[in-house]
C-alpha cells in the first residue's frame, strides 16, 4: 500500500503548530502548496541526502521545540551512515518522516535497489521509535502521538505521486536561513 | 615537531563563545578531540562523515549555538557539496579545523608525497575561504582571527594545522 504525497503534506500541516518543518527534494515543491509558516525551512540545494543531519543539529540545538524532517529515500541513501548519528544522539524532540517511493523523483523517476528495508535499517543503526505506517487514515490519527510524544520517532511513509510539480522556484540560501533564525527570535 | 596544545586550544575555543563540536578526528587532533569529549561545557558531536557534520553543525548554528569543525583535509575534501551547501551558500560562519595529512611528511622531503598535500590550501582557496596556518602554540591567534573573519564574511573559514596537537 501506498498514499498520496499531497495527502499526506496536508495531514501534517493540517496538524502541526509550532514545530519547525525542514523540506527538500519533491517535498519542498508541495510543501508550499499546503503550509506557509515561518518556521517552515525549504533545505533543497542546501547538500545532497543531508536535510535529517541539518534537523538533527536544529533538533540539538532548540531542545524546547519539535523538529520534524520531510525528506526522501533517495536522499536517506546518500548519507545512510546518519542513521547512526540520529541513534546516538537522539533527540526526544526530532520526528523523521521518510517519504518512500523508491526513485529518485525529482530527476526523472530512476528507480533504486527496490528490496532495501529502510525500517530495518533505522532499527539496526539504534533507533528506537520506528515504525511504517501506509494508510493516510491511520497517519491522520497517530499524528498527535507523533507530534507530542518524545522520541526520536523515524517513520516511513510509502507514498506515490500523481499531481503535477510545479517548477522549482525559491529564494536564495541565506533568506531562508535569516528568516528561521527571525522565526525563533535569534536575530531581529 | 609538535603542533598546539589541545587544552589551550579549547579553552579558546570557549573564550570565542563556541559552544558545540563537530568532529571526525584524525591521528593529529585525537588528543584535541580528547579535550573537548572531557571538557564539561563543550558538547562534542562524532559524525560518520565529514558532510554529515557539516550538515548537523549548520543547523546548530541556525538553532543558535556556536559550533567548531575538526575534520582532516581528505574529510574536508569528501564534504564540499556540504560546505558549499550548508556553509557558503546560506552565509553561515562556521569556524573549520584541518588537519592537514601529507604536510609533515612533505617538509622532511619524504617519499612518496601524500597526495592529499597539495591540494588542501588551493581547495581553500577556490571556494574563497580564509585561512590561516596553526603550526604550535605560537600561532594559536590564528584561532581567533579565523572566528572573526568567517563572522566578517558571513562564511566559513578555516584554521589549517600541519602537526598533532600536543595535550
Amino acid at each position: 500500500m501506498s498514499m498520496e504525497r499531497l495527502d499526506v503534506l496536508k495531514a501534517l500541516a493540517d496538524r502541526r503548530t509550532d514545530e519547525i518543518v525542514v523540506t527538500t527534494m519533491t517535498a519542498t515543491l508541495q510543501w508550499p502548496q499546503v503550509s506557509s509558516h515561518p518556521l517552515d525551512f525549504d533545505f533543497l540545494a542546501f547538500g545532497m541526502g543531508h536535510a535529517a543531519d541539518f534537523a538533527l543539529g536544529l533538533a540539538l540545538a532548540r531542545p524546547e521545540r519539535k523538529v520534524i524532517v520531510l525528506k526522501g529515500d533517495g536522499g536517506l541513501l546518500m548519507s545512510l551512515g546518519s542513521l547512526v548519528t540520529l541513534g546516538r544522539y537522539a533527540p526526544p524532540n526530532l520526528l523523521v518522516l521518510l517519504l518512500e517511493n523508491r526513485s529518485y523523483e525529482m530527476t526523472g523517476g530512476q528507480s533504486f535497489a527496490t528490496e532495501v528495508d529502510f525500517p530495518a535499517l533505522a532499527s539496526g543503526a539504534g533507533l528506537k521509535n520506528v515504525e511504517r505506517i501506509d494508510d493516510l487514515t491511520r497517519f491522520e490519527t497517530e499524528l498527535s502521538r507523533l507530534l507530542t510524544k518524545p522520541g526520536p520517532h523515524f517513520v516511513v511513509l510509502p507514498v506515490t505521486n500523481s499531481a503535477s510539480l510545479p517548477p522549482v522556484s525559491h529564494t536564495d540560501h541565506t533568506s531562508r536561513v535569516t528568516k528561521l533564525r527571525q522565526a525563533l527570535d535569534l536575530v531581529p | 615537531m609538535s603542533g598546539a596544545s589541545a587544552a589551550r586550544t579549547v579553552a579558546l575555543l570557549k573564550t570565542l563563545g563556541f559552544t558545540d563540536a563537530v568532529s571526525i578526528p584524525d591521528g593529529e587532533s585525537r588528543l584535541l578531540y580528547q579535550a573537548l569529549v572531557d571538557d564539561e561545557e563543550m558538547e562534542v558531536y562524532l559524525p560518520t562523515r565529514e558532510g554529515e557534520g557539516i550538515a548537523i553543525a549548520a543547523g546548530l548554528w541556525v538553532g543558535g549555538r556556536k559550533p567548531v569543525i575538526v575534520l582532516q583535509n581528505t574529510g574536508l575534501m569528501e564534504a564540499g557539496d556540504a560546505l558549499r551547501g550548508c556553509g557558503i551558500g546560506p552565509s553561515i560562519p562556521l569556524l573549520l579545523l584541518v588537519g592537514w595529512r601529507g604536510y609533515p611528511g612533505a617538509m622532511t622531503g619524504a617519499l612518496p608525497i601524500d597526495s592529499a598535500y597539495p591540494y588542501t590550501e588551493p581547495l581553500l582557496d577556490a571556494w574563497g575561504l580564509a585561512h590561516r596556518r596553526l603550526m604550535s602554540d605560537d600561532d594559536l591567534g590564528v584561532i581567533a582571527e579565523m572566528a572573526e573573519a568567517a563572522e566578517k564574511r558571513s562564511k566559513p573559514a578555516a584554521v589549517v594545522y600541519g602537526y598533532g596537537f600536543t595535550p
